[in-house]
C-alpha cells in the first residue's frame, strides 16, 4: 500500500487530531494515529479511549487499501521540519515497515498493526440527531467552557450540559461557585434531550470549529456523542449522571439593579484585587445611587486598597462579597460594553448579563455566588 | 547594632486576676487549673509554691503537697480580657512589641536611651500598667529576647533588673542551666549527666560537642548560653491553627457521647472561624486510648468555615482513627492551614436559608455568648 500526499496538508490535519492524545496513556497503541486507505482518501484516527478525533486527507494518488498504525509523535516532528513538497508513503502490509520517501530522502519507521487500535463505539438507532452550524457550537462551547469544574468529586460539573428542546438549545456550564447559561432559539430539535459534554472534547471543539456557517452534525445517545464538521468527526464518551437542577438555583427576584461599563469594572477589579488576601481573593463591593466602590484589603500584610467606579445603580444600599478571579474571569467572557448586574441580597447569587443581546438569536447569562460577609 | 529589648512578664498571672476579682484570696495559697481527678495545675501563688507546688503538675499531688490551698477553676475569658487590656497599654506607647504569650510581652525599644532611657522608660511604662489594671507586672530589660527573658525570671516578683551589655556573661554564667528557655526536662536530664549545671560551664563546651551530643538544637543553646540571640521582636504573627481537646475524667466508649463531643468541639470551632473571619483546609481528628496511645488522622478540604462541611468530615475521619475497641481519655479537633477570608457560597449546596440560619445563629451568640444556640445534636 502506498500513496503520495504533501507535507503541509498531511501536517495540519495531523495537528489537529494530535491534541486528543495524551501524554500519558494507559495503552501503547494510543501514542500512534490511525492510517486507513481506501480509494484515495486517507482517513487519520487519534484517540484516547474516551475521545476519538478523525479526519480525512484527499490524496492526490494511492494504490492498495489498507491501514497501519504510526508512531504519533515521531511524524508530527518529522513533518514540522520539512518544507513543502509532496511525500511519497509505502508501507509493508506484512513487515509493517513504514518508508517516507521525500525529495531527497528516506525516513523509515515500524508501523504497529492496526487491529490494535480501539475500535470507535457504536451509538445506538434512538439516538437524537441534529444540525446546526459550525458557529453556534464554538460560541456554546466558548462561552461556557470557563465556567466547568475541575472537581473530579462531582463528576457532572467536570462538563458542559446541554440541553435541547423544540424551542432552543441550551449550553451551561458550573463549578458551583458560577454559572454560565447560554441559550440559541435558532436550533432546535423535536424532542426534548440533553447530554454532558466532557471538558477534553469540549475544548478540542473551540480550537478546530470554526466560526461560520458551515454545518454541524451531532448525534449522540446515553452514553456517546458523534458531531461531524469541515471533514472532522468527533467521537466522544459523555459524562454519566444527572446534571443538577441549575434552573432552581437562578435568582428570579432581584430588586438591585447595577449598569456599569464593563471595562472599567474590569479594570478597576484587576487593580483592586492584587491587594485583596492572595487565598480567598475576597473583594467588596458597595453601591449607592450612581457609585460603586471596589475595595480589598489583607490584614495579615495590612494593605488594602480601595476605588471608586461610575455606575447608575437602582435599589438599595448594598455590600456584597465575591472572589475576585471569579468577577473578573466573568467580566472577561462577557463582550458587551456595558452590563447589567442584578442582585438580591449579600448571600444570594449576583446574576450578570450583557446590556443589549449581541444577536437576537442568543441569550447570555452568567451567575457567580458571594462569599460571606459579616456585618 | 546594640539593641534594647524588654521582657514584660505578668507575676503568676491567673491568680493575680482571680485576686483582683475577690480580694478575699490575697496572702492565701491559690491553685488555678482543672478540678477533676485528671486536672493539672495551671497557675498557683508564690504561697502556694512555698509547700512545692508548681504549674502543670497534677492536681492531686498539689491537693497532697498543700491541702489548705484554695482551689479555683479559672475562667479564660476575664484572663483574656485582662491580658487584653495590658496589651492595649503597652501599644500605646511602644514602639515594636511581640505578645508572645497571655501574659507576656516582648518590646524593642532599640534607640530610645537617646531620648528617654531605656531603663526609665520602661520603668514608668511598668508603674503605668500597674496602676491601670492593677495586675503586678515584672521586667527584664537587655540586648535580646533571651536574656532579657531570663532576666524576668530573675526580677520576678514584682520587680525590675536591667542586664546591660557588658554584664550579660556575668549575668547568665552563675545561672542554673533549668533558666534558659529552650531547656526542657530531658535536655536539663542529659546535660546534668554531662556535668553541666550552669549556663557558665555550658557556654565553654566546645560547639562541635554540643551539636554532636543534641543535634540542631545544641547549636541554639550554645549561642543562647553565650548570650547570643538574633530573633526579632515580631509584632504580629498569624494564627496557623486552632484546636481544642478534651480529656475524660472516667475513660469513655459510648460512641453517642462522643459523637456529642466530636460535633459541639467543630460547633465551637466554627463559630470561632466565622467570627475571626478565617477558613480552614485541613482538619485533624485526635484521640488517646486508655494506655496513652495518642493517634491523629488529618485530612485536606477545600476552603470553608461551615459546621455541617467540617462535622462530615470529622466523623468520617473518627471512624478511620478509631479502630481498637478500647477506652478513651481523650479527642480532639483541630483546624490547621487557616486563611483569612470569608466563606465562598455554593450554588447546589447552600440554599439562602441555611446561609440566613448560620448568620442568624452567630448574631444570638455575638449577642448572648457562645451557648445562646447550639445544634440540638450536640447536647
Amino acid at each position: 500500500m502506498n500513496f503520495i500526499v504533501s507535507s503541509s496538508t498531511l501536517l495540519n490535519h495531523l495537528q489537529a487530531v494530535s491534541r486528543v492524545i495524551s501524554s500519558k496513556n494507559t495503552l501503547p497503541i494510543l501514542d500512534n494515529f490511525l492510517f486507513q486507505l481506501a480509494e484515495k482518501e486517507l482517513t487519520i484516527t487519534a484517540s484516547d479511549l474516551e475521545t476519538t478525533l478523525i479526519t480525512k486527507v484527499e490524496l492526490e494518488s494511492a494504490t492498495e487499501a489498507g491501514e497501519v498504525a504510526v508512531d504519533a509523535k515521531r511524524l508530527t516532528t518529522i513533518l514540522r521540519e520539512f518544507p513543502e513538497q509532496p511525500l511519497t508513503f509505502n508501507i509493508d502490509k506484512d513487515s509493517l515497515s513504514v518508508d517516507i520517501v521525500s525529495e531527497n530522502g528516506k525516513f523509515s519507521v515500524v508501523g504497529q498493526n492496526a487491529d490494535d487500535f480501539p475500535k470507535l463505539p457504536e451509538i445506538k438507532d434512538n439516538a437524537t440527531s441534529v444540525s446546526f452550524t459550525s458557529e453556534i457550537l464554538n460560541a456554546g462551547v466558548s462561552k461556557t467552557l470557563f465556567a466547568a469544574s475541575d472537581d473530579e468529586l462531582r463528576p457532572v460539573m467536570t462538563g458542559i450540559y446541554i440541553e435541547l428542546s423544540p424551542d432552543n438549545m441550551t449550553f451551561v456550564a458550573s463549578d458551583a461557585h458560577k454559572l454560565v447559561r447560554y441559550k440559541r432559539t435558532d436550533v432546535s430539535s423535536e424532542n426534548s434531550a440533553s447530554f454532558i459534554l466532557p471538558q477534553k472534547p469540549a475544548s478540542l471543539l473551540k480550537n478546530i470549529l470554526q466560526k461560520d456557517d458551515s454545518a454541524v452534525n451531532l448525534q449522540f445517545d446515553e452514553k456517546n456523542a458523534i458531531i461531524e464538521f469541515n471533514g472532522y468527526k468527533l467521537v466522544c464518551r459523555l459524562v454519566e449522571g444527572n446534571y443538577p437542577n441549575y434552573e432552581a438555583v437562578i435568582p428570579k427576584d432581584n430588586p438591585n439593579k447595577l449598569t456599569i461599563d464593563r471595562l472599567d469594572f474590569y479594570n478597576s477589579l484587576r487593580r483592586v484585587s492584587v491587594f485583596s488576601n492572595q487565598a480567598s481573593n475576597l473583594i467588596k463591593l458597595s453601591m449607592t445611587a450612581n457609585q460603586l466602590t471596589v475595595s480589598a484589603q489583607d490584614i495579615d500584610f495590612s494593605i488594602s486598597a480601595h476605588e471608586r467606579v461610575k455606575c447608575q445603580f437602582e435599589g438599595d444600599e448594598l455590600e456584597i462579597g465575591f472572589k475576585s478571579l471569579f468577577l473578573i474571569e466573568i467580566l472577561a467572557n462577557l463582550s458587551t460594553a456595558d452590563v447589567v448586574m442584578n442582585l438580591s441580597d449579600p448571600t444570594r447569587a449576583g446574576i450578570l448579563v450583557p446590556i443589549e443581546k449581541e444577536s437576537e438569536n442568543e441569550d447570555v447569562l452568567m451567575l457567580l455566588m458571594p462569599m460571606m460577609i459579616n456585618g | 547594632m546594640k539593641r534594647s529589648i524588654v521582657h514584660f512578664d505578668l507575676d503568676t498571672f491567673f491568680v493575680s486576676v482571680e485576686r483582683l476579682l475577690n480580694s478575699s484570696l490575697i496572702g492565701k495559697p491559690i491553685i488555678i487549673g482543672g478540678t477533676s481527678d485528671r486536672g493539672v495545675v495551671s497557675s498557683c501563688s508564690y504561697e502556694a509554691r512555698k509547700f512545692g507546688v508548681s504549674s502543670a503538675m497534677p492536681m492531686k499531688m498539689a491537693n497532697y503537697l498543700c491541702p489548705e490551698a484554695i482551689v479555683v477553676r479559672g475562667d479564660m475569658d476575664q484572663y483574656t480580657k485582662y491580658s487584653d487590656m495590658v496589651s492595649d497599654v503597652i501599644a500605646e506607647s511602644a514602639p515594636l512589641y511581640e505578645k508572645a504569650s497571655i501574659d507576656e510581652h516582648y518590646l524593642d525599644i532599640t534607640g530610645m536611651d537617646r531620648f528617654f532611657g531605656c531603663y526609665k522608660w520602661s520603668k514608668e511604662l511598668r508603674e503605668q500598667i500597674i496602676s491601670e489594671t492593677g495586675l503586678p507586672i515584672s521586667f527584664g530589660l537587655s540586648v535580646n529576647k533571651t536574656v532579657s527573658k531570663i532576666a524576668t525570671g530573675e526580677a520576678k516578683p514584682n520587680g525590675a533588673i536591667e542586664v546591660d551589655n557588658t554584664h550579660v556573661k556575668p549575668f547568665l554564667h552563675p545561672l542554673s542551666i533549668k533558666k534558659m528557655p529552650g531547656i526542657g526536662d530531658k535536655t536539663y536530664r542529659s546535660l546534668r549527666t554531662m556535668g553541666v549545671d550552669t549556663i557558665g560551664t555550658l557556654s565553654t563546651i566546645p560547639l562541635e560537642v554540643m551539636m554532636r551530643v543534641m543535634g540542631k538544637n545544641g547549636n541554639e543553646i550554645w549561642k543562647k548560653s553565650n548570650g547570643i540571640d538574633l530573633t526579632l521582636v515580631k509584632p504580629y504573627s498569624k494564627r496557623k491553627s486552632m484546636s481544642t481537646e478534651r480529656t475524660f475524667d472516667k475513660d469513655v466508649i459510648d460512641m453517642q457521647q462522643l459523637n456529642r463531643l466530636l460535633i459541639s468541639m467543630v460547633e465551637k470551632l466554627g463559630y470561632d472561624l466565622r467570627n475571626k473571619q478565617r477558613l480552614t483546609s485541613c482538619v485533624t481528628v485526635k484521640i488517646r486510648y486508655s494506655n496513652f496511645d495518642t493517634h491523629t488522622q488529618q485530612k485536606r478540604i477545600s476552603y470553608t468555615s461551615f459546621d455541617h462541611h467540617i462535622i462530615e468530615v470529622v466523623q468520617e475521619l473518627f471512624k478511620k482513627v478509631y479502630t481498637r475497641r478500647m477506652r478513651l481519655r481523650l479527642i480532639g479537633v483541630k483546624f490547621s492551614h487557616l486563611i483569612q477570608g470569608t466563606q465562598q457560597l455554593d450554588l447546589f449546596d447552600n440554599t439562602p436559608q441555611m446561609v440566613d440560619l448560620y448568620q442568624a445563629c452567630d448574631r444570638m451568640r455575638n449577642r448572648y455568648g457562645y451557648d445562646a444556640v447550639r445544634r440540638s445534636i450536640a447536647m
